[in-house]
C-alpha cells in the first residue's frame, strides 16, 4: 500500500520539475539558439536571419586590413570547404591573439546594407593541443 | 626502442583480450580462481603502459625529435617541464596517459586484499568488464592514435608547444581528468560484475571500490577547477566557463558521478536504488568516453579544434554498446526485494531529486552540445545547423544548480524516512536563507537565479555550521561530507556574483594617465620591454586604487614567442582580493603609445577556487574513514 502512495508522489514531483525544466527549456531555446553556418549557407540565406548566426570560416590572406591601433580589422572569411564563396567581414574590439591569414574563426554580428558583415564578437579557433595541421597548413 | 614500446602496447592489447576471453569460459565451470591469464593481462598492462610511458617521457626529456609526436609538440627552446607535459598535448599521448591511469587503478585495487576476498564469479566477471576497457584502449593506442610512430628523417627541432598550453594549468588540468576518468572504471567494472553475481555471500561493491570512487571524484573535480580557473587566466577564452563543448565534456561525466555518488548513499544505507546506482556508475565511465568521442570525432564546433584522429567511430560503438549492454545487467540485477522509497518529504525524497537534477542538467548539457547535430540531421543539412549560446545554458542550467544548492540547505535536516530532524535548526537555516535573499534585494542585486544561488550557499554554509554542534556532525566522515558541501556552497557564491555582477570596461591609456573603472581608479605608471625564455613582452604596469588609497600593481603583459612570431599572446594579470578582484591585459598598444587595456573587477571570484579545492582535497580525507560509517545520520 505504502509503495503505491509513494510511487505516485515521486511521478507526480518528476512531471513538475520535468514541466518546470520544459518552462526553462523552452525560454532558453527562444533566446539562445543561433544557426551555426559556414560561409556558403550563409551567403544562401536572407540577410536578415544572420543576426542570429554564427559563421565559421577560414581568415582569407588576400584583403586583410588591420588599422594602426588594431583594433579594427577587415577581411573576406572563406568557406573552409568551398573556398570559392567568400564574404568580407569588418570587426573592432579585441582581436584575438591567434588571429591571423589561414586562421579557423567563428563570427556573430550582422550585415551591413553595403554587403559587408559587422561582426560583434570575433573568435579564433585555438590551434589546439589535439591538431598540429593547423599551424603545417598555414606555413608556420 | 619505439617498437619495443609499440610492441608493449599490442602485447597489452592481445593479452586484455586474452585475458578477457579466458574469464568468460571460465565462469563456465565452478573455479573460484580467477582466470590467471587474466590476472597476468591486469599486471602485465601497467607494467608495460608504464613502460611505454615512462619511453614517450624519456623521449620528450630528451628531445628525440625522431619520434613525430616529440617533433610536433615540443622543440629544443622548450623548458624541461613543459616539454614532459606536452606528454598529453596531443591525441594520442593523452589517450596513453588515459591508458595508463585506468591500468593503474586496476592493478592498485588487484593487489588490494579487499580484491582477493571477492566470490570467484564476481571476480570472473570483473575481469571480462576490465580487459574489455584495457584491450580497447590497446586497440586504439596500436592502430589510430599510435604515439611511437617514427620519422625516418628526424627534423632538426620540433614544431614547439602552442603557447596557449604553456601555462601552469597545462601541468595539472588535463592528468587530473584522465586520472579521474581512469579511477572510475574499477567501481564501474565491479558495480556491473557484482549485479551478474547478485547472490554472492562478499562485500558489496560500494565499500569495496570505495576508495576508487572517492579518489576518482576529487581528481576529476579538481580537473574542472583548474580548467576553468587556466581559462579564466588565459584571455580569449570566455572567462572561466564558457558552456564550450570541451568543458562541457568534462562535465558530464561529473555530473553522473556526483548522482551516482548520493544514489550510492541510498544503496549503502537503505537499501534502495541499487540497480540505478549500478547503472549510473558504469554510466560514468561510458560518459567519459563519450566525451572523448564529442571532442575528438569533429562532430560538433568548439573554439578548441580537435582534428579527427580516426578514433571517432571506434569510440561511438564502443559507447553505444557499454550503454546497452550496463543498462541490460543493471537491470537484471535489480533487487526484488528491495523496500520502496520513503515519501518525498523525506531524506531519501530529496537525494532521489537531487540525483534527478545532477542527471537532468548532465542529459541537457549533452543535447545542447549535440545540438547542431541534431538540427543538422533533421534539416537535411541543407539549412545549417542550429546551435546554442552560453546565453542558453545560463537561462536553463544556472536555475537548476541552484535549486541543489537549495535542495542541500533543507536536506540534511530531513529525517531518512520523512519529517524535520531538528526543527528549531531547521528553522534558523531557513531564516537565514530568507533573511540573506532580502538583504540582497533592497542591496540592488535582483536578479532571481543568483538570489536563490547564493542565499541557498549561505544557508548551506549556515546549516553545516549548526551540525557541528551534533555529536554525528563532529565524527571524520560527517565532517568531511559538510566540507565538501561547504566547497560547493562557495562554488555557487562566487558564481552567483562573480557571473552576473562583473564589470569590465576597455581602457586607452598614455603613460601617465589615469581612468575611473566603478570606484577603482587605473593608472598606466609605465610602460616596458623585455625578454623571457623563448619570448619577447611588452608590460605595462598599472596602478590601481580606490578612493585615493592604492591598492596594488597589475602588470599584464603581451608576449611574442621565438616559435610563434607572427603571433602575439596575451598573459593576463590579476589583483587577489576575496571580495572585488581586479583582472587585467593588455590588448594593444599603437605608434602614440596609446596603450589599451582590458580591465575588468569579478565580485567573489576567488571563492570559486577556495571551494573547488575543498572539493579537490577534501575526498582524499575520507579514504580512511570507513569504519565509523555505520553510526552516522549525514546527507
Amino acid at each position: 500500500m505504502a509503495k503505491k502512495t509513494n510511487t505516485s508522489i515521486y511521478i507526480a514531483a518528476l512531471i513538475l520539475l520535468l514541466a518546470g525544466v520544459g518552462a526553462l527549456l523552452y525560454t532558453g531555446f527562444s533566446e539562445g539558439s543561433v544557426y551555426f553556418l559556414n560561409v556558403k549557407e550563409a551567403l544562401a540565406m536572407p540577410p536578415e536571419k544572420l543576426a542570429s548566426a554564427r559563421l565559421f570560416g577560414t581568415v582569407s590572406g588576400q584583403e586583410l586590413a588591420r588599422t594602426e591601433d588594431g583594433r579594427t580589422v577587415t577581411f573576406r572569411l572563406v568557406d573552409k570547404d568551398s573556398p570559392s564563396h567568400t564574404l568580407p567581414v569588418t570587426y573592432t574590439g579585441v582581436v584575438p591573439d591567434t588571429f591571423k591569414p589561414g586562421a579557423e574563426v567563428i563570427v556573430e554580428g550582422s550585415p551591413q546594407s553595403d554587403g559587408v558583415f559587422r561582426a560583434a564578437t570575433l573568435m579564433t579557433k585555438c590551434p589546439s593541443k589535439y591538431q598540429k595541421e593547423n599551424r603545417e597548413k598555414n606555413g608556420l | 626502442m619505439y617498437t619495443f614500446a609499440f610492441l608493449l602496447l599490442a602485447a597489452t592489447m592481445c593479452l586484455a583480450l586474452l585475458g578477457a576471453g579466458a574469464s568468460l569460459v571460465a565462469l563456465g565451470r565452478p573455479a573460484a580462481r580467477p582466470s590467471r591469464i587474466a590476472e597476468a593481462a591486469g599486471l602485465f598492462a601497467a607494467v608495460a603502459l608504464s613502460a611505454a610511458s615512462g619511453i614517450l617521457t624519456r623521449a620528450l626529456a630528451f628531445s628525440d625529435f625522431s619520434v613525430i609526436y616529440v617533433a610536433d609538440y615540443t622543440d629544443r627552446a622548450l623548458p624541461l617541464f613543459y616539454r614532459l607535459t606536452a606528454f598529453w598535448a596531443g591525441q594520442p599521448g593523452s589517450l596513453l596517459f588515459w591508458a595508463f591511469s585506468v591500468a593503474l587503478c586496476g592493478a592498485i585495487f588487484q593487489l588490494t586484499p579487499a580484491y582477493s576476498r571477492l566470490s570467484g564469479t564476481t571476480r570472473h566477471w570483473y575481469w571480462v568488464f576490465y580487459l574489455t576497457i584495457i584491450g580497447f584502449f590497446g586497440l586504439l593506442l596500436t592502430t589510430w592514435s599510435n604515439p611511437f610512430l617514427v620519422s625516418h628523417t628526424a627534423p632538426a627541432d620540433g614544431s614547439g608547444l602552442n603557447p596557449l598550453l604553456q601555462n601552469p594549468g597545462m601541468i595539472f588540468h588535463p592528468p587530473l581528468l584522465f586520472l579521474g576518468y581512469g579511477g572510475f572504471v574499477i567501481p564501474g567494472c565491479l558495480a556491473l560484475a557484482q549485479s551478474l553475481n547478485p547472490a554472492a555471500d562478499e562485500a558489496r561493491w560500494t565499500s569495496v571500490s570505495r576508495p576508487f570512487m572517492l579518489a576518482a571524484w576529487a581528481l576529476l573535480s579538481a580537473g574542472i577547477v583548474l580548467g576553468a580557473w587556466w581559462a579564466y587566466m588565459e584571455l580569449g577564452w570566455g572567462g572561466y566557463w564558457a558552456w564550450d563543448p570541451v568543458e562541457n565534456a568534462s562535465l558530464i561525466p561529473w555530473l553522473i558521478a556526483t548522482a551516482a555518488l548520493h544514489t550510492m548513499l541510498l544503496a549503502t544505507r537503505r537499501n534502495k536504488l541499487g540497480a540505478t546506482t549500478v547503472f549510473l556508475v558504469a554510466l560514468t565511465t561510458i560518459s567519459a568516453f563519450f566525451a572523448t568521442y564529442l571532442v575528438r570525432s569533429g562532430v560538433v564546433q568548439s573554439v578548441h579544434a580537435f582534428g579527427d584522429g580516426g578514433v571517432g567511430n571506434p569510440l561511438l560503438v564502443f559507447v553505444l554498446a557499454g550503454l546497452v549492454l550496463s543498462a541490460w545487467i543493471a537491470i537484471k540485477g535489480r533487487d526484488p526485494q528491495a523496500p520502496a522509497l520513503s515519501g518525498l518529504e523525506s531524506r531519501e525524497g530529496f537525494l532521489v531529486v537531487t540525483a534527478w537534477l545532477l542527471l537532468l542538467l548532465a542529459g541537457i548539457i549533452l543535447v545542447a552540445t549535440m545540438w547542431p547535430v541534431f538540427t543538422a540531421l533533421f534539416s537535411g543539412g541543407e539549412q545549417g545547423s542550429m546551435g546554442l549560446t552560453a546565453g542558453f545554458y545560463n537561462r536553463v542550467c544556472l536555475p537548476l544548480f541552484a535549486a541543489t544548492v537549495a535542495l542541500l540547505a533543507i536536506c540534511p535536516w530531513l529525517r531518512w524516512d520523512g519529517g524535520l530532524r531538528r526543527k528549531a535548526f531547521f528553522i534558523a537555516v531557513i531564516a537565514v536563507l530568507a533573511g540573506w535573499m532580502g538583504g540582497l534585494w533592497f542591496a540592488e542585486y535582483r536578479l532571481p537565479t543568483p538570489l536563490l544561488a547564493s542565499a541557498a550557499a549561505v544557508a548551506v554554509l549556515f546549516g553545516h555550521g549548526l551540525m557541528l554542534t551534533e555529536p554525528a556532525g563532529r565524527t571524520r566522515n560527517a565532517l568531511c561530507v559538510a566540507g565538501i558541501h561547504a566547497g560547493v556552497a562557495l562554488i555557487a557564491l562566487g558564481i552567483a556574483f562573480s557571473g552576473p555582477y562583473k564589470t569590465e570596461k576597455d581602457l586607452i591609456l598614455k603613460q601617465g594617465e589615469s581612468a575611473q573603472l566603478g570606484s577603482y581608479t587605473v593608472t598606466l605608471n609605465r610602460v616596458m620591454v623585455g625578454e623571457g625564455p623563448g619570448y619577447q613582452f611588452l608590460e605595462g604596469e598599472l596602478g590601481i586604487s580606490l578612493d585615493g588609497k592604492p591598492l596594488g600593481i597589475l602588470a599584464p603583459q603581451r608576449r611574442i614567442y621565438d616559435k610563434w612570431s607572427r603571433m602575439q599572446f596575451a598573459e593576463a594579470a590579476t589583483l587577489f582580493s576575496p571580495g572585488n578582484e581586479l583582472y587585467a591585459s593588455l590588448l594593444a598598444i599603437d605608434e602614440q603609445e596609446n596603450v589599451q587595456f582590458r580591465v575588468s573587477v569579478n565580485p567573489l571570484v576567488n571563492w570559486i577556487w577556495f571551494g573547488g579545492t575543498l572539493l579537490s582535497v577534501v575526498p582524499f580525507l575520507m579514504l580512511g574513514a570507513r569504519r565509523a560509517r555505520k553510526t552516522e545520520e549525514e546527507c
